[in-house]
């Protein structure tokens, strides 16, 4: 390939061209396939490659995907089967020890020819709800990564354009939603094989040279991009550590996790030497396809902030070159095989506010204070009366700690999730299960500060027959701190009841294949955020909008917020409160 | 007898009246704090210019940004909820995903601008339980009425009820709302079952609380022009263009006001589509550029595309109502050409908008636009901009271009204007693909239609980008949104959720889907019944939303005769995967498909506007149409001598080859060296290579 200077005209031309396939990608892919957890929480990642394995475009769908492909590229280099791609090939790719990113996510590679010649990969991953794991859908407890359900490694689902059927019948026959699996599998397919042409109608019309020379430029303009906002930062080391509760088996023995940010000039190191060794459960995080990708983000997050940047960053390789990632093999965040390492979320959004604390002293204007940074991730199964499961896979979302000049929003996917919540209507027609609460937290406070913390939400869920619940999510222990003044917000909490009454069991924040009976609900409450900056310096107006929206109680208005009002008027006295204030403040 | 097409627009309102007496054109400052003035002048001075009497006027069709400004301005009203105990927040939650995955400072509209605020969402006892509608517990009415004393008391009058399950079975919320009048008589209440009848409760909340946020101003604008044009002595009937392309009655966007949230833009696509059909065209792509944005649409077979419901977003609320498929992107004249610290070249989506405006308007605006790339390049003529009326500054352009594009590239002040041109271009290319291959439609055989007052300078070149047939220029392109307010038919619809496996409905569940469509289709005969429409002129289009079962996302398909029957049942089922084929490359088989939603579309035909033929010319209409010659860069970077044309000179039949321009009142077309343009029988023109 000549290497060309692509003029910054025609720059832009390719990297709109490349940006809509990967939406075009994304969208058939969400569009056409079968389970929720693609089709409605959009759990998915796509875009093109190139023949190093750089993301040259990928779509805007969940973060935690966003990034991870080259690792599964990798990971093929080494098991692909024939030891060599040809055209019509199809792979699909889950090890974890081959850079996947967890076991449930599959990537589909399909091989881009162009004249002949190998020039890149047309690549998608996407969330399944059951690849045969030890149980229904999510796993936690469980001894090793042999009991994650089917593991592909650069395995060939069609070779040369042919399909191999006795693979396709092999994963018919393990999987309890096995129909979806399949389905959803052929939607990646389609997604993919879209790409292919896409980007070949590309390469026809520009050339070769051309297209590679741009999208090598591209990537080289996100690096300094990057690169400006990690110049403007003092150089020097940046340290946070907090933990999580448990590995879902030993309860209540914590596990550290501390972060080192180190500013060298224009990159970034994040050390994460001196977190938990591996766990002996599956709550270990596989780290070419989820530690990086998670710490690469939370620097995309924290310097090129889509909301306040004039221009937007192309998507691809050059974003994650500054930023060097380290943990130590035999760690939680660079697990040795066999252990299992399906349980990886928590800990990634955990590390991600850890890197905002741990810049607060030198980024003040652009960190937020403590958010939820866990997940709910919970699946729900039960036995059909035809001897068939049904498996339904549910994201609930989080809340942002508050931020230098707004409240942390509330109850919305959080840091690395970006999911769709499932109307609860269209899981009651089709589901034997029924919502019986879905809003916003009452039974605690979020973080006060003069830009409170966001609310986290409420969800109960009741299954109709009797079934088994695993729950994947965090900080029942652990609250989200306020930050510069900012009070910590509210820790999570999950509990066990059954609808006709009885005892209310109050569950660990992560448990795995709990046997429930007809009508028990699992009722979630998500951590809320910590605040931003005194409460004594919130706007009371927005105090009284807080007391009259039930976000803050009138006592809290009070004591914490110093606010005077009175709610029958539904007004505030600003003399008072600033009396009331001056009060507190000399406490 | 005379119709009237009047489109109110940020700038102008623009009227067409059509009468025995042929066709005329107007315009006039719109006057955004009440647009009734503006349009009650306009019919007026419109009237004269025809030099026919007010009274002759028999219909006024309206296109109105009235309830989209409300979403923008955030200046609805203060709206008061009923919901499910238990499901508050569902206005709150939307679908718990960021409007940005990679941000920490990122706004959530429906938080920061609620369309109910929290302490207005009363959470009232009631459950209805799926999959029957069986009603677990019945509705508190002493809630409801202790919800609307807190209403009186906060001084709320526009009042929607939400619950859930609700599209099963509407008793409550039906029951709810006789509650809320008995206490609120002037209240202006919405419910959902009504609004939007289907399953989802986010999007079915949010529409309804839209329409209750919406509603009362609309409304009262709506009957405050209908009072001012009876009291100017006009008989004409006032009909109104709703998003989906129809027009309905005052009283029928008084109280579902959601479906004109897109009015504006709806009326540009119709008019297009009937002069593409004057033309013999049914595949048309068209764009509307005006100063700051692109309206893209794809029309193929002359059928309009009606987005998917999942799509329509109106200021970041979800909105189940039907809109015509437009995307819209930040891309027209005024789009600001700028570079960014690592030298990215970026055209758009800031735009200088009128005021200052770009910068050889002369009003201070200093940063480069498209409209002075156009300037830079010769082809938009300083002292002809809007017919004279507006005299541009060429030197500011220049100056523009040269200080922030061309210095810092290092290239010439043409290279950069050149350069603007491309990437605004291929901005509204990439949409337009989107909107059309990437939705299994070939661009090579559909024509591109520009319009809006920018859209023909960028035709040719669009058309070159997106390999579309050739190019179709309007009559008017300024005024193509007016005209199509008189292409249009009277329209409503229904929809309701009835869940039905196809594959395996026996007739028990068909006759449950037939119910629906009889309910569905006297709701349709209910409103055209207060059209007084006689019942020959009525047209019902009974349409079938399907899935595959899991999927999350519907595709339309018509039901053969109105009726699903267990012999069309089939035909459903195949239409609807060639849909799906067509759509997205791939069918599955027939076990999987369930219906979901029935949608009945009632029309009743509406005279459409007879653009008469244009005289017959010949090539001698070239000399005398000849304005004078000069120099103008065309894309290829070429400069030639370059004629400009009077377009209302040409007659028809008359072929113009490029390089050239044809210019009037409103609008330049250009027309690059190697193709040839046609005036068409009716005034349009087509553009193709020679």
């Amino acid at each position: 390939m000549t290497k060309l200077k692509v003029d910054p005209i025609t720059l832009q031309v390719i990297r709109g061209a490349m940006e809509t396939i990967a939406e075009e990608m994304a969208h058939v892919l969400f569009r056409m396939s079968f389970s929720s957890i693609i089709r409605e929480s959009e759990d998915l990642g796509a875009g093109l490659f190139d023949r190093d394995f750089n993301t040259l475009c990928e779509s805007e769908s969940t973060p935690m995907h966003i990034g991870s492909i080259p690792g599964y590229l990798n990971g093929i280099r080494e098991s692909l089967d024939d030891g060599q791609w040809f055209e019509g090939d199809v792979v699909v790719h889950n090890h974890p020890y081959f850079g996947s990113s967890h076991t449930p996510d599959l990537a589909i590679v399909i091989p881009i020819f162009h004249d002949g010649e190998l020039v890149g990969y047309s690549a998608n991953t996407a969330h399944h709800i059951d690849i045969g794991a030890a149980t229904p859908g999510l796993i936690i407890d469980v001894p090793d990564v042999f009991a994650e359900g089917m593991l592909f490694a650069g395995t060939k689902l069609y070779r040369k354009g042919e399909r191999n059927d006795t693979m396709w019948n092999y994963i018919r026959r393990n999987s309890r939603a096995a129909r979806q699996l399949v389905d959803d599998i052929e939607a990646q397919i389609a997604s993919a094989r879209l790409g292919v042409k896409r980007f070949k109608e590309l390469l026809d019309r520009y050339g070769t040279d051309l297209v590679f020379s741009a999208c090598n430029q591209l990537m080289d303009y996100s690096e300094t991009m990057l690169r400006q906002r990690i110049i403007a930062i003092p150089d020097g080391e940046y340290r946070a550590e907090g933990w999580l509760d448990d590995d879902g088996r030993n309860r209540g023995e914590h596990l550290p996790v501390k972060v080192c940010v180190r500013v060298i000039h224009d990159r970034i190191e994040v050390d994460l030497t001196g977190s938990a060794p591996q766990t002996v459960t599956a709550y270990n995080v596989p780290f070419e396809g989820s530690t990086k990708v998670a710490a690469f983000a939370a620097f995309r997050k924290l310097l090129l902030d889509t909301a306040t940047s004039p221009t937007r960053v192309p998507s691809n390789q050059g974003s994650f070159r500054p930023i060097l990632v380290i943990a130590p093999l035999g760690t939680i965040f660079n697990p040795k095989a066999p252990a299992a390492a399906e349980a990886r979320f928590t800990q990634c959004n955990f590390m991600i506010d850890l890197i905002l604390k741990a810049m607060a002293p030198v980024l003040p204007d652009e960190i937020i204070a403590g958010s939820s940074a866990s997940i709910s991730f919970a699946s729900y199964a039960g036995v059909k009366a035809d001897g068939n499961y049904w498996v339904f896979l549910e994201v609930n979302e989080g809340a942002y700690g508050g931020r230098p000049k707004s409240d942390g929003p509330d109850s919305i996917d959080n840091l690395m999730a970006n999911t769709r919540n499932n109307p609860l209507e269209d899981l009651a027609m089709h589901i034997p299960m029924i919502c019986d609460r879905y809003e916003l937290r009452d039974d605690v406070a979020p973080g006060a500060g003069r830009f409170r913390g966001g609310i986290g939400v409420v969800k109960a869920q009741r299954i109709l027959t009797d079934g088994i619940i695993t729950h994947e999510s965090e900080r029942h222990t652990n609250v989200p701190w306020g930050i510069f003044g900012g009070k910590p917000g509210a820790v999570g909490r999950c509990d066990i009841y059954n609808a006709a009454g009885g005892d209310v069991r109050e569950m660990p924040s992560k448990f795995h294949g709990l046997a429930v009976k007809a009508n028990d609900v699992m009722a979630y409450y998500s951590p809320c955020g910590g605040g931003y900056g005194s409460p004594l310096e919130r706007d009371p107006k927005k105090v009284l909008d807080d007391v009259l929206d039930g976000f803050c109680t009138p006592e809290d208005a009070l004591n914490v917020y110093g606010v005077i009002l009175d709610l029958d008027a539904e007004t505030v006295d600003l003399a008072a409160t600033e009396r009331r204030r001056a009060q507190l403040d000399a406490h | 007898m005379a119709r009237i097409g009047v489109d109110v627009g940020g700038t102008n309102t623009d009227l067409v009246l059509e009468c025995d007496k042929g066709i005329f054109f107007h315009k006039v400052p719109s006057t955004p704090k009440d647009q009734s003035i503006a349009v009650i002048r306009g019919v007026m001075e419109i009237c004269d210019l025809a030099g026919i009497a007010k009274e002759e006027v028999s219909l006024i069709a309206h296109g109105t940004t009235v309830a989209t400004n409300i979403t923008i301005e955030h200046n609805g009203a203060e709206v008061g909820m009923l919901t499910t105990k238990g499901f508050r927040d569902i206005l709150h939650i939307g679908r718990h995903k960021r409007p940005h995955n990679f941000s920490l400072h990122f706004d959530v509209p429906w938080q920061s601008n609620p369309l109910v605020k929290r302490r207005n969402r009363i959470a009232i006892t009631e459950r209805i339980l799926p999959p029957t509608g069986k009603i677990e517990v019945a509705m508190d009415e002493v809630e409801v009425r202790a919800a609307c004393a807190l209403f009186r008391k906060r001084g709320i009058t526009s009042v929607c009820v939400g619950f859930l399950f609700s599209f099963l079975n509407d008793t409550h919320e039906k029951r709810a709302r006789e509650i809320v009048l008995e206490e609120i008589p002037d209240a202006y209440v919405s419910i959902s079952s009504e609004v939007a009848n289907v399953i989802r409760e986010y999007e079915r909340f949010s529409t309804v609380a839209m329409n209750a946020y919406v509603g009362p101003k609309s409304a009262l604008y709506l009957r405050n022009l209908e009072t001012k044009v009876q009291a100017a002595g006009i008989p004409a009937k006032l009909r109104v263009i709703q998003s989906n392309g129809g027009i309905s009655t005052i009283e029928g966007c008084a109280k579902k006001p959601v479906g004109i949230l897109l009015s504006g833009p709806a009326g540009g696509v119709i008019g297009a589509l009937a002069e593409a059909r004057l033309a013999g065209v049914e595949n048309i792509l068209t764009n509307d550029i005006g100063g700051t944005s692109a309206d893209i649409s794809t029309i193929a077979g002359g059928r309009i595309r009606i987005k998917n419901p999942r799509d329509t977003v109106v200021g970041g609320h979800a909105v189940m109502a039907p809109m015509i498929d437009l995307e819209t992107i930040g891309a027209g004249g005024g789009s600001i050409a700028h570079l960014d610290a690592a030298g990215g070249f970026h055209v758009g989506p800031r735009s200088a908008g009128s005021e200052p405006g770009p910068a050889c308007y002369g009003r201070g605006g200093t940063e480069p636009t498209v409209t002075d790339a156009q300037v830079v390049l010769g082809r938009m003529d300083a002292d002809k901009f809007l017919g004279g009326d507006l005299p541009l500054d060429p030197a500011l352009s220049f100056k523009a271009v040269k200080e922030k594009i061309a210095d810092p590239l290092g290239i010439s002040v043409t290279e950069a204007a050149l350069g603007i041109i491309k990437v605004v271009n291929n901005n509204m290319a990439l949409t337009m693909r989107a909107n059309s291959v990437a939705r299994g439609y070939d661009p090579r055989e559909f024509s591109l239609m520009p319009f809006g007052g920018a859209g023909p300078f960028h035709g040719v070149a669009l058309a070159e980008l997106v390999s579309a047939k050739d190019v179709l220029v309007p009559l008017a392109p300024g005024i193509t949104a007016a005209m199509g307010l008189l292409g249009t038919n009277l329209q409503y619809e229904h929809i309701r959720s009835v869940i039905t496996n196809l594959y395996t409905a026996d007739q028990p569940a068909l006759d449950r889907v037939n119910a629906v469509v009889e309910t569905l289709v006297a709701a349709g005969n209910a409103d055209l019944d207060a059209d007084s429409i006689p019942a020959p002129e009525r047209q019902f289009e009974v349409i079938a939303e399907v899935r595959y079962h899991g999927q999350g996302f519907e595709l339309r398909v018509p039901i053969p005769g109105g009726r699903l029957t267990a012999e069309n049942r089939a035909d459903v089922i195949s239409a609807f995967h060639a849909r799906h084929t067509a759509d997205y490359g791939y069918a599955f088989d027939d076990a999987l498909v369930e219906l979901y939603n029935i949608r009945v579309i009632a029309t009743a035909s509406a005279p459409h506007l007879q653009l008469p033929k244009v005289r017959m010319g010949s090539q001698t209409d070239l000399p005398a149409a000849l304005m004078y010659t000069r120099d103008t860069v065309f894309d290829d970077g070429s400069t030639h001598p370059t004629p400009r044309y009077d377009r209302e000179k040409l007659g028809a039949g008359v072929t113009v080859d490029g390089p050239a321009i044809l210019i009037q009142h409103n609008s330049t077309t250009l027309l690059p060296p190697g193709y040839r343009a046609e005036v068409l029988a009716h005034g349009s023109l087509r553009i193709a290579k020679q």
